[in-house]
């Protein structure tokens, strides 16, 4: 792909998109918000489903993780191989905040992990550290990372608290406790370093005849109901010969209400295909969707899977606007799919200038 | 792929120590060597102990193959800004497997992956360590390290400093990785695995065999089919070799080539030969006495294609080494030739064999007529004093035929930068034993035999995704040619040429076709090329 003439083309029509949004009347407005290959976030106007604008993030990709300020006029991301944190404005794509977790002696990386406090004064990130000596690494213990969003382009961490391995997505719920999603849902309070279960996974009981859950979020896109979805596979076996064959297959989800910290946990549907991601409609937290080589709808208050619709290729994120009539699935590649939410049916597309590869696919809502 | 034998020789190196190759012995340059690891790698590493005796730290901890030094040393280029010429690397290297190798024996499980042929599904791993380390690795990429408890342990770190994704991936996050990796499993390998073996000491003891002479070599080349040919090897400056093949194949055609061969550990043969124009290596092993050598030869440019050699020296004692073909159908008169060397007196095929006729005779091989009219069975072929056990199987009837690789991933390619990775295919005929039953344990292998080749899917699902369609091709001499790799606008999914099927041998016997099959995945290109699996 000629990929200097996409570019171009990408900026201008994100310029035209600019000037567009700059006359309007000022309203309640939906952006879905991804990131491309080689490393540029799109703010796409979800009112007409084309990109408002484009920002160059600075360095190479990392995974494409998005986190939104509570205002969602802000968007940081991670960059450079996930070592570095950068926010932009997104109404303007102004770089507003950089942080950089490495150095030349400690190698950070955050595995999807970063967060704004409910506040919008502190961004958060768990930290991987491996000390770099000159002839071996040293694996040191995940932290919590702390830091002060007004510190802009040369941002410090202020604060860290020590944390489980293996932390993925992670959120902050309306009193500002961090949720981590790791081998068991915790929580974290960032100002003392205090850790709580929230939801047991892998230190569940659930008795000798049920898989330890293999859980993962990669994603976890519940801004629109205001909640954390970590998904888990599980299975039930028929005895505790633990028969892979006769078991009985289970996508399971511990969900997080934002607003209060408390959870639930459930199996919720039988495992027939592979769900990257699901996400909840905003008119019923009851109507789960899901996305990958297929896109699904399922009512998971009778467990049952409502539609299936084959996909063109795999997607493996979705979102939803907040009316909760349209899907937006993307990721992996290059294209936005849009789908009605009743049929599923395919409504349009967005070409995008890149592969989405592993990026978050967010909506951002900028109140009037 | 094996280290490189490139006709460049060192002389002259950075250091300043001036050295005429011919005359180094080997103290000088085992001294040299440890004087370049001196100069490029204590930028990092440390040294300690005895200057005669250094230790150098994470190096001095490992023993490992010529591949896994060369793999390790081609990792320091590229991961951490080493910088090392072609030559001074070709010591090290050297070096380190003659002093920091691995025994005969240690090396002997994995040799498969020593000869990149990695078509096989490994069996009896330990369950730790496959869930640890072989749900990426072949078993035989840790199988062939030694390295202390502690080493073994900053092998887990560099796994997490360079792969951090390592602990997140299926099978490692739903457990503690990182925990289990370093506490446990890194002590079972320094217990399984340890830096410290009788079997090395004894080794590093034994007098090690000059490989030179003359060498009764066969064979397999896909696509040129079995041959018989001689091989003389003779010591060049540095402890290199160089080598010649004269010869032919099955067909008659003949074959020719030279090359140069480093000897590494005192018995790791590694050639690099130009035959008929095309560039192959050769991956053997020399037995204690340096009396034989066996392995595998493989195109240069292409790994997976390759096939079984084994070569016996030439010791001016008679010597039976094949039969071509390997197995002799009851009641019906079949030419077959004795491959040998120093061959006089009367030829013996075992009871029930009679020799029928000899076409044409010479001291290395015999094409006769022969007709087998006894028992079912391998039968001992003897020529004068030589005698080779097992060398020719009598058979009534084709009962079974074993596609051989069983298992294999080819890759699709082409289209990228990532060429299309092939799979080389032959056929192994039983019959079906005392018990009449095929696929039973007393089925007589009679030896590889000629087939038609084809494809199918390999089951319903892949029928309906049109595998056998899409993922490639199957030419006469069973070699697989994958498909072009990106995406088929035509497929479902504008899925890549990938695919499973079965590929389907047919062998005739007597006029009836007997079949067999082989499971064969359809990959997408494997973007990392390493030195070992």
């Amino acid at each position: 792909m000629k990929l200097k003439n996409v570019l171009k083309s990408a900026g201008v029509l994100g310029a035209v998109g600019l000037g567009s949004l700059a006359s309007q009347a000022m309203a309640d407005q939906e952006f879905l918000l991804t990131i491309t290959r080689p490393n540029q976030l799109h703010v796409i106007d979800m009112s007409s489903n084309t990109i408002a604008r484009t920002c160059d993030i600075p360095g190479p990709f990392g995974t494409g993780s998005i986190a939104l300020s509570p205002d969602n006029t802000h968007a940081y991301v991670l960059s450079n191989g996930t070592k570095d944190v950068y926010g932009f404005d997104i109404r303007n794509c102004d770089i507003t905040f950089k942080a950089e977790q490495s150095s030349p002696t400690e190698q950070v990386i955050s595995m999807q992990s970063i967060a704004v406090s409910a506040d919008g004064k502190e961004l958060y990130t768990v930290q991987n550290p491996i000390k770099k000596l000159s002839d071996r690494f040293e694996v040191e213990q995940p932290r919590l990372a702390v830091f002060n969003i007004k510190d802009g382009m040369d941002a410090k961490v202020v604060r860290t608290f020590p944390v489980d391995r293996r932390i993925t997505k992670i959120a902050v719920t309306d009193e500002n406790e961090v949720i981590l999603g790791g081998a068991d849902l915790k929580g974290i309070n960032p100002k003392t370093g205090e850790v709580r279960m929230v939801s047991k996974l892998a230190s569940w009981e659930k008795g000798p005849l049920w898989l330890p859950p293999d859980a993962f979020a990669m994603h976890s896109q519940g801004e629109q109901m205001h909640e954390y979805i970590m998904p888990y596979v599980t299975a039930k076996f028929d005895s505790e010969d633990w028969n892979f064959e006769t078991a009985e297959w289970w996508w399971g989800i511990s969900r997080v209400d934002l607003k209060t910290g408390k959870a639930t946990r459930d199996e919720v549907l039988p495992f027939q295909f592979i769900i990257f991601n699901f996400v909840a409609d905003p008119r019923n937290p009851d109507i789960l969707y899901g996305s990958f080589n297929t896109l699904s709808k399922h009512d998971i208050s009778k467990k049952e899977t409502l539609i299936v619709h084959d996909m063109p290729h795999t997607y493996y994120d979705l979102n939803i606007s907040g009316d909760g009539k349209t899907l937006y699935v993307g990721g992996t590649s290059s294209d936005i799919s849009i789908h009605d939410s009743d049929t599923l049916e395919k409504i349009g597309s967005i070409q995008l200038t890149g592969d989405m590869s592993t990026s978050d696919l967010r909506v951002a809502t900028i109140r009037n | 792929m094996a280290p490189t034998n490139k006709s460049t020789r060192r002389t002259l190196i950075g250091s300043g120590v001036l050295l005429l190759a011919g005359l180094a012995s080997a103290s000088v340059q085992a001294d040299d060597a440890k004087q370049i690891i001196r100069d490029r790698c204590l930028a990092c590493h440390t040294e300690s102990g005895d200057a005669s005796a250094p230790n150098f730290s994470r190096i001095s901890e490992q023993r490992k193959t010529p591949e896994g030094w060369l793999f390790t040393i081609n990792r320091m280029i590229n991961l951490r800004g080493l910088q090392i010429s072609d030559d001074e690397k070709r010591e090290v290297v050297r070096y380190l497997a003659d002093t920091q190798g691995l025994a005969p024996s240690e090396a002997a499980p994995f040799r498969y992956l020593l000869e990149q042929d990695t078509n096989l599904v490994e069996e009896g791993v330990d369950q730790a360590l496959a869930e640890t380390c072989a749900r990426c690795h072949s078993a035989a990429r840790f199988g062939l390290q030694r390295r202390t408890t502690e080493e073994w342990q900053l092998l887990v770190n560099f796994h997490m400093g360079q792969f951090p994704t390592t602990e997140f991936h299926s099978l490692a996050r739903d457990r503690k990785w990182y925990e289990i990796a370093h506490d446990e499993v890194a002590v079972q390998l320094g217990e399984q695995y340890p830096l410290l073996t009788p079997a090395w000491d004894n080794w590093k003891q034994a007098v090690k065999s000059d490989l030179d002479g003359r060498w009764r070599v066969t064979g397999f080349v896909p696509g040129k089919g079995e041959y018989d040919a001689w091989m003389t090897t003779s010591k060049a400056d540095g402890g290199r070799y160089n080598l010649s093949l004269e010869g032919q194949y099955a067909d008659g055609s003949p074959l020719s080539g030279s090359g140069k061969a480093t000897v590494y550990t005192g018995y790791e043969w590694r050639a690099s030969i130009t035959i008929d124009g095309v560039k192959m290596r050769q991956v053997m092993a020399a037995d204690a006495k340096g009396m034989s050598m066996n392995g595998r030869m493989f195109l240069a440019s292409e790994r997976e294609i390759g096939g079984v050699m084994s070569a016996l020296k030439d010791t001016k004692a008679p010597a039976v080494v094949a039969v071509m073909p390997s197995y002799l159908r009851k009641g019906e008169s079949t030419a077959l030739t004795i491959i040998g060397q120093n061959l006089d007196g009367d030829i013996d095929l075992g009871p029930g064999v009679k020799v029928e006729k000899v076409l044409e005779r010479s001291d290395d091989r015999i094409h006769l007529m022969a007709r087998a009219t006894g028992d079912e069975g391998t039968q001992s072929v003897q020529v004068g004093a030589a005698e080779l056990a097992s060398g020719l199987a009598v058979y009534g009837e084709l009962a079974r035929v074993e596609v051989t690789p069983q298992n294999a991933v080819a890759r699709i390619g082409g289209m990228s930068k990532m060429p299309k990775v092939r799979v080389a295919y032959r056929a192994v005929g039983y019959s079906a034993g005392a018990d009449g039953k095929p696929g039973t344990e007393d089925d007589l292998r009679l030896g590889y035999m000629p087939a038609e080749w084809s494809i199918k899917p390999a089951d319903e699902m892949a029928a309906e995704e049109k595998d056998a369609e899409f993922a490639g091709t199957i030419d006469a001499a069973g070699i697989f040619t994958p498909g072009d790799d990106g995406p088929n606008p035509k497929r479902k999914m504008m899925a890549n040429n990938v695919g499973r099927l079965a590929v389907v041998a047919s062998v005739k016997d007597a006029g009836e076709a007997v079949e067999g099959d082989g499971s064969l995945l359809v990959s997408v290109p494997d973007f990392v090329r390493r030195v070992l699996d």
